[in-house]
């Protein structure tokens, strides 16, 4: 089964798939992943691939553990305490939570954009650098800053102004600078925290372009509670509640021809 | 008849009455206490202030008062203020760091805790016997610098974990989790990040610590500094003597001239204190404003 580009949506000039990811196209595959908080479960079972060079979502309602999913693949679960992980999360053919992995290698390669953009209290060009360079990049670290920077759409707003504090940006740049300073460190996997919620609407919208450009180079998994967001952007989107995958599906088809009811009432807006 | 709501007004009206009063309470021990505070700084000077000139910076300790100074007393406090500086400050953020960032918090975290915490509240002379009997006898190291400066960091060592671990926890999770993702050790992410946020806080606790060392008499006396020394301190392993012990020295003879002295002491003591105090606030007003 290849993947067969197809329909071009409204309003977007992008591409979507319309089929499963084929095996050869996964780089991330979540295998009966169950986790627990203390013991009280907060994620059953969950199994979905995740696909190269595309965008998948994962929505559901509050507290659906849908960022705690998000948070396993890249083990920073490990920093709260009582927290328990079952299953297989394969990527690269290894068990992220084997115990021959060291969950540092593993955050390396999988890069991370959280809810509320929380850049470093330090100058633009420290937040992009510091990454790469307590990880022995040997190259030239302005061309990595520029390059990084113009990734995420910010480089024109702040070529000038590199020296100085990054709390100074708005919330929007300085989430743009946070996904640069995830991109700095050329991660297999970006995975996104609701990462436009804390922001208004241009904001977001400028988000939501740059997700576009960077498909073709990443592969990104974003959490979000905004269905309109998901149905935009994603390529794939997983749909969870309570702690259960209730559906995983190509994101067309799951939006406009679900095979749950449960996912038809979310998607349609009657619960949630 | 009133109505209830006409009652409750009545109320408000004594609440409000309540509440003045208790106001005017609070600000009048507020008031004393500056009061007693400026009629100290106020009596030491005028007692003390006509002794204060060049010749008593400058003078060795002398039997007779016009020829007495505080030269060995102030070079010994430089000398000794530096030394805890330089023993207490770094064993003291280190197990800061190690205790918020590094341990795993368990058990033995919090016995170490309370145990910190206990420590900070032991009387100064009983750390003047651990420093007599572990550092002066024990390590062989006689009534010098050391054994004071390392008595002295003992005493501080609580104070300076307890300020720097929670400057250490004012540090927003958000920027360890961001350091974190970027394939971060925790030692890189303390070092890097969490520590140069918490500076400021830890500045604080550090120069409140060392305040009080340099105003501390007992454990100084109890080590066996002498009070009276006519040569000045050329390493770590002199004796030596010390503001607070000259001063507690000229205060302890019948001479009124003498007494007169101990209030020059004095004022050349909260000097050195004011400076030190203005410094940290300096460095850091100044990496605040980098921070922001």
């Amino acid at each position: 089964m290849k993947s067969i580009k197809s329909i071009e949506e409204s309003g977007f000039q992008s591409e979507h798939v319309n089929v499963m990811p084929s095996v050869d196209d996964v780089i991330l595959d979540i295998d009966n992943v169950s986790i627990s908080y203390s013991g009280n479960p907060a994620v059953k079972h969950v199994s979905f691939p995740i696909a190269k060079n595309k965008i998948t979502s994962i929505i559901g309602p509050s507290g659906c553990g849908k960022s705690t999913l998000l948070r396993s693949i890249n083990r920073m679960n490990d920093f709260i305490e009582g927290v328990t992980v079952d299953g297989n999360l394969s990527y690269a053919g290894q068990n992220v939570y084997s115990a021959k992995i060291d969950p540092v290698e593993v955050r390396r390669n999988i890069g991370m954009v959280f809810q509320k953009p929380n850049p470093f209290p330090k100058t633009i060009y420290k937040n992009i650098s510091w990454g790469p360079q307590i990880n022995g990049f040997a190259g030239s670290m302005d061309e990595l800053v520029e390059k990084s920077l113009r990734q995420a759409a910010l480089w024109d707003e702040v070529q000038h102004r590199l020296h100085e504090s990054a709390l100074g940006l708005s919330g929007g740049q300085q989430q743009r600078l946070c996904i640069a300073r995830a991109l700095a460190m050329e991660p297999d996997i970006l995975l996104m925290d609701e990462p436009c919620s804390a922001l208004d609407p241009i904001s977001t919208s400028h988000i939501e372009d740059l997700l576009f450009d960077l498909k073709s180079r990443y592969t990104i998994v974003i959490v979000t509670h905004n269905m309109q967001q998901a149905a935009r952007i994603s390529d794939y989107t997983a749909f969870l509640e309570m702690g259960d995958l209730i559906e995983f599906g190509v994101t067309n088809q799951l939006f406009t021809r679900p095979n749950q009811k449960r996912t038809e009432e979310y998607v349609t807006g009657r619960f949630g | 008849m009133k109505s209830s709501l006409a009652r409750a007004n009545d109320n408000i009206q004594k609440r409000h009455r309540k509440a003045g009063l208790f106001r005017l309470l609070c600000a009048s021990v507020t008031w004393l206490g500056a009061a007693l505070l400026a009629t100290l700084l106020i009596q030491v000077t005028l007692d003390g202030i006509k002794w204060l000139d060049l010749q008593f910076l400058t003078s060795f300790p002398s039997r007779f008062p016009y020829k007495a100074g505080v030269k060995s007393a102030l070079v010994g406090t430089l000398w000794l203020i530096t030394m805890i500086a330089f023993i207490s400050i770094p064993i003291g953020v280190a197990t800061a760091l190690y205790l918020e960032e590094l341990s795993s918090k368990g058990k033995v975290g919090k016995i170490i805790e309370v145990n910190i915490a206990n420590l900070a509240g032991v009387p100064s002379i009983v750390y003047g016997i651990i420093g007599l009997a572990i550092f002066v006898r024990g390590l062989g190291f006689e009534r010098s610098l050391l054994s004071g400066a390392l008595t002295m960091s003992l005493l501080i060592l609580p104070v300076i974990i307890i300020a720097s671990r929670e400057a250490i926890k004012t540090v927003p999770m958000s920027i360890r989790h961001a350091a974190y993702a970027l394939g971060a050790t925790k030692l890189q992410t303390a070092w890097a990040h969490v520590l140069p946020a918490s500076f400021p806080g830890i500045l604080t606790g550090v120069i409140l610590a060392l305040s009080r060392a340099i105003g501390e008499t007992a454990p100084l006396i109890m080590i066996g500094a002498l009070t009276y020394v006519a040569f000045l301190p050329e390493g770590p392993m002199d004796a030596f003597t010390a503001l607070p012990i000259q001063i507690f020295n000229w205060v302890s003879r019948p001479q009124q001239e003498f007494h007169e002295l101990a209030a020059g002491g004095i004022i050349v003591l909260l000097a050195v204190l004011l400076t030190m105090n203005a410094t940290a606030i300096f460095i850091r007003q100044k990496t605040e404003k980098k921070l922001q």
